[in-house]
């Protein structure tokens, strides 16, 4: 019930989802429709089954919801190794990103049993029967569970993530102190797979001028980088209703990083410190 | 909500040259968590309390007005619709008087972990709960 880490699956889930109807408010093209369901190989004693959302862009049909059972005997322990065995063993056309496969890339965000997280670091174990794997919330899709996030990156490099400075550069390294560095940490460790900003309700309600998480997250590290000489053009950038000021503190980002960061409490600085330099 | 986007795809089959993506879901498939219905229980909490400030009203102006009146809205909060509805927005105040404790706290950048945050949501749930139900003794003992 107390949830202390954001690794922590709960126990027991009253609601696993909203209680709204299964295709709410979605547009027509994004309606999901039931899927084929693909069984387990003969002699197959351990068996998970997955629901996993899919969409083909050559058709152009509706997206649709695929079952696979799996072998837990002939895969690996998590998420990732799952999907790796069904795209070797069953469908090859299933899609998805991944690459360091240790939970520090960041490609293969996607939710699973309804919260956002790396399916390389999420245990099969820790997922409901069927496990239910749909790719990042309320983002525009490729194909099957590759979400297209270029409009992140956009507001990624809206907030200016490199060092500003007006001073001339030094013939050594811009000298910081280790508190002065100390700052920095519990942000500076941000991978940038978005789980956070898909999780936040605010953001898929404006995500069009809403920054989101990760980006307001990196917007404090640079902020509070001492070496930074910009501060005030940063906070300028931020003085908009919608850029910062969207973030209602619903703390679903910090519940759900996959790194155990604090966006929210990056976002109550940055507010603490447009507040500060207004007075 | 985020709608799809109208983008030409990258193979050139004339088929699909305005083919419109679909977007994932988002509130359809996330779970609940204590973050998120906190949070949209202080909103809807906050929009029920709007209108129980109208009802607020109208019983005031209707004490101001003379006998007849407040004794016609007296009538109505006695019923037992009347009893229910009065009830809800007695909780729903104290629910949105914790969250906005909560809310005052976080605006001074504290307890942002994630036990904090938990520990204090469910606190605020059970004090909400207790308020309610000793306002409701003390105003009928």
């Amino acid at each position: 019930m107390i949830i202390e880490s954001s690794e922590q699956v709960p126990r027991t889930r009253l609601f696993k989802r909203f209680p709204v109807p299964k295709n709410f408010g979605l547009a027509p093209q994004s309606r999901i429709q039931q899927g084929k369901r693909w069984p387990a190989p003969a002699g197959a004693r351990r068996i998970k089954a997955f629901e996993v959302y899919r969409y083909d862009p050559e058709t152009g049909e509706n997206p649709r919801l695929d079952t696979f059972e799996v072998d837990l005997d002939q895969c690996g322990p998590m998420v990732l190794d799952a999907l790796i065995w069904i795209k070797n063993n069953v469908d090859p056309t299933l899609a998805f990103r991944r690459s360091c496969r240790e939970g520090i890339c960041g490609s293969c965000a996607m939710n699973m049993d309804g919260t956002n997280w790396l399916a390389c670091t999420r245990h099969i174990s820790d997922l409901g029967d069927p496990g239910r794997i749909y790719p990042l919330a309320s983002r525009t899709i490729i194909k099957d569970l590759v979400p297209d996030v270029t409009h992140l990156y956009a507001q990624y490099h809206m907030i200016e993530p490199w060092l500003k400075t007006k001073t001339t550069e030094p013939n050594v390294e811009r000298r910081q102190s280790p508190e002065e560095r100390h700052e920095l940490n519990g942000y500076y460790e941000c991978i940038l797979c978005f789980c956070c900003t898909s999780a936040c309700p605010s953001h898929w309600w404006n995500s069009d001028r809403f920054l989101g998480p990760a980006a307001l997250l990196q917007a404090w590290r640079w902020i509070t980088d001492s070496r930074d000489e910009a501060t005030e053009e940063r906070l300028d950038n931020l003085e908009d209703p919608f850029r910062l000021y969207r973030c209602h503190t619903i703390l679903n980002c910090t519940r759900t990083c996959p790194k155990g960061l604090n966006p929210a409490k990056a976002i109550a600085e940055i507010k603490k410190r447009m507040f500060e330099r207004r007075s | 909500m985020a709608r799809g986007t109208e983008r030409p795809l990258a193979s050139p089959s004339s088929q699909n040259r305005e083919r419109v993506l679909p977007v994932s879901p988002n509130i359809q498939i996330y779970s609940p968590q204590l973050t998120s219905v906190l949070s949209f229980t202080h909103r809807v909490t906050g929009v029920l309390l709007s209108l129980a400030a109208v009802g607020l009203v109208a019983w005031l102006i209707a004490g101001a007005v003379g006998p007849d009146a407040y004794a016609a809205v007296q009538g109505a909060i006695s019923t037992w619709i009347g009893q229910i509805v009065l009830f809800v927005f007695t909780f729903a105040f104290f629910m949105h008087l914790c969250g906005g404790v909560r809310h005052l706290v976080w605006d001074t950048v504290h307890a942002f972990e994630l036990r904090q945050v938990y520990l204090g949501g469910w606190l605020a749930v059970a004090a909400s709960i207790v308020l309610t139900i000793i306002t409701w003794v003390v105003a009928y003992s």
